[in-house]
């Protein structure tokens, strides 16, 4: 197997990620026995020991703390993985390519070991990662990480969608955000978080209304903003610049979501109080719309493919979610229980929705399988609204009201590994931004 | 007759206008201006005024209401307020009473602008509710037209139940936030 010498950069990020492979590589996984599947919520975790990250010389706490506990949160929050117990590791025994050393690795319940090496230069810090199969006792995986020692837990994030990758073969999202509506500040404003919460930053300061931000593909955030005191249309870079108005020429311009390729925007418009979907270039101009019921008709949402639009409508007598085309043809009703279903959201495959359920009481989140119509409900604490689906289609992240307040919250798609996010203000209306 | 140019006789005018209002909301007036709404209580008008002038309650001229500040304007209470039913958007009799009104003062004064803003109780999502308050904004509007008052001086807004009035879970609440809200913008 040949080696080769991936440079990578990670833009606006101030570091570099230098790769090294070690060791063949590929989409698929050499051993079968290793490749997980986390589309069923019922698959076995897969054991993985992950030491604390090792030096030849001394390495402060500063780093090797932040670096071994993010590797291990974020293997663990993927759902595919079962951190073995640390209280069971051995102590050195870092190649296990020897029986023994394999042996003493698999005795602590281990299946997979993650070996990772510290070199600080200064504010420098290059990290060695090696992943091994304790059955073959052959490595997978081995990288080379550099970067600013501030940076060691982008590292580690950098190594966790690594490793998801290699053995689940979708992206891992420990480098993805959240955009999402709080009040934290007095008034409602858009802001983003990294998927586990941290490094909230403030990316509209409209100080009157700004809500439904809704990711684009090239790094867009389109919502609603009521910086000229009535809700317009805009769209945003995901770092907050470069924000710039999408004229419809018509009232009311809610709950936005982008086509698949990023030129249209569908959206809840309304003229003369009859709200409806429409869909309007992303530069502006070319609306037309797509519903022409006297109802209400609002939270749009376009399908993985473009071919088609998830709404809300309560032509029926109470809201539920409808399909159309994005010509505005072959509407058709999706939901039928219940008596409130509304704010749907495409999974990345298209195969499924999540959406905001109510029949009695308080609202949860759903899930429908399209082919079959099944549908499981997800949450039963708090009243939970707008689901929205990580890149990966392994996670949702959504709203909660509880006691008063309300917070983001992601959870797998089975309704496991619920994780606030949030916890100042109020805090609604997460968009998970790929 | 007297010239009502001293500030005591504006203000006994001022009075006799607004006691029937004060007295038959108990509940804090509205705040007013359109970009920024504080959720704190707005101190009560001043209670202690001096007995009205000889004769019945007379309604200030319209001098003096065109005079005025618009954000005082906005604090007088002139413009009543509708209300509706829960995920409703049909003009109840009390909220016709209200929009009677409103538009016998606003055809008083040609030139004044409206906006109404539509609220909604925080039951329901955010976009239904956007939508659901842009309705009652243009229910009020329309009624408004069909009793004569131009649909070119009232602009209608929607805040959803993103604004809300009053921010407890009780029904006396949820009433007090499903609205069309009057905000005069231009006089």
């Amino acid at each position: 197997m040949r080696r080769f010498l991936v440079r990578r950069f990670v833009a606006a990020a101030p570091l570099a990620v230098a790769t090294f492979l070690f060791a063949q590589t590929g989409q698929t996984p050499p051993n079968q026995d290793l490749w997980i599947s986390i589309n069923k919520p019922t698959a076995r975790k897969l054991a993985i020991a992950v030491p604390e990250i090792t030096t030849a010389g001394t390495l402060r706490s500063s780093v090797s703390d932040p670096f071994t506990g993010t590797l291990r949160s974020d293997l663990e929050y993927s759902g595919a993985f079962v951190i073995a117990d640390p209280a069971h590791y051995p102590t050195g025994y870092r190649d296990p390519t020897a029986q023994d050393a394999a042996d003493r690795w698999r005795g602590g319940g281990a299946e997979v070991l993650v070996d990772t090496r510290a070199d600080v230069s200064g504010d420098r810090v290059s990290v060695e990662a090696r992943v091994w199969d304790l059955v073959s006792r052959k490595m997978i995986m081995g990288k080379r990480y550099a970067g600013g020692v501030s940076y060691v837990e982008r590292i580690a994030h950098t190594l966790a969608n690594d490793i998801v990758k290699y053995f689940t073969g979708k992206d891992g999202l420990f480098l993805s955000s959240v955009a999402f509506v709080s009040d934290r500040d007095g008034s409602k404003d858009i802001y983003a978080m990294d998927f586990d919460g941290r490094n909230v930053r403030r990316l509209t300061s409209v100080r009157s209304l700004a809500m439904s931000p809704a990711a684009g593909h090239s790094a867009k955030i389109a919502y609603t903003s009521y910086a000229r005191l009535y809700p317009q249309l805009w769209v945003m870079s995901t770092d907050g610049s470069d924000k710039h108005e999408v004229a419809t020429g018509i009232e009311l311009n809610a709950s936005p979501t982008f086509s698949p390729d990023d030129t249209q925007i569908a959206f809840a418009g309304s003229a003369k109080g009859n709200a409806d979907i429409y869909v309007v270039s992303a530069g502006g101009g070319g609306l037309r719309r797509l519903t022409t019921t006297r109802a209400i008709e609002a939270s749009p949402a376009w399908s993985p493919t473009g071919r088609q639009i998830l709404y809300t409508s309560d032509q029926s007598g109470n809201p539920q979610i409808y399909v159309v085309d994005p010509e505005g043809t072959g509407a058709r009703r999706v939901t039928f229980a219940g008596n409130w279903n509304d704010e749907a959201s495409w999974s990345p495959d298209g195969a499924r929705i999540a959406f905001a359920c109510r029949n009695e009481g308080d609202f949860n989140i759903c899930l429908m399988d399209l082919a079959t119509g099944q549908t499981v409900q997800l949450t039963s604490e708090g009243s939970n609204g707008h689901p929205t689906w990580s890149p990966d289609g392994q996670k949702i992240v959504y709203s909660s009201r509880r006691g008063g307040r309300s917070n983001i919250y992601t959870m797998d798609i089975n309704g496991q590994n619920k994780r606030q996010l949030t916890e100042s203000g109020n805090n609604i209306q997460p968009a998970w931004l790929p | 007759m007297k010239r009502h140019s001293t500030p005591l006789v504006a203000l006994a005018l001022f009075a006799a206008a607004i006691l029937p209002l004060a007295q038959g909301c108990k509940k804090k007036p509205p705040t007013t201006t359109a970009e920024a709404r504080p959720p704190v209580e707005q101190p009560a008008p001043e209670t202690r005024v001096p007995p009205p002038a000889t004769g019945a309650p007379r309604e200030p001229v319209e001098t003096e209401v065109l005079a005025t500040d618009i954000s005082e304007l906005n604090k007088k209470g002139y413009l009543k307020d509708a209300f509706y039913d829960y995920d409703q958007s049909d003009l109840r009799d009390d909220a016709r009473t209200a929009l009677a009104s409103n538009a016998e003062w606003l055809k008083r004064y040609p030139s004044i602008q409206v906006l109404i803003e539509g609220h909604c109780d925080e039951r329901g999502t955010s976009a239904y509710n956007l939508a659901l308050g842009d309705r009652r904004a243009n229910a009020a509007r329309d009624y408004l037209d069909s009793l004569g008052v131009a649909a070119s001086r009232v602009r209608t807004v929607s805040y959803g139940k993103e604004r809300p009035f009053c921010t407890e879970s009780t029904e006396d609440c949820w009433q007090q936030n499903r609205r069309g809200h009057f905000v005069i913008t231009a006089k």
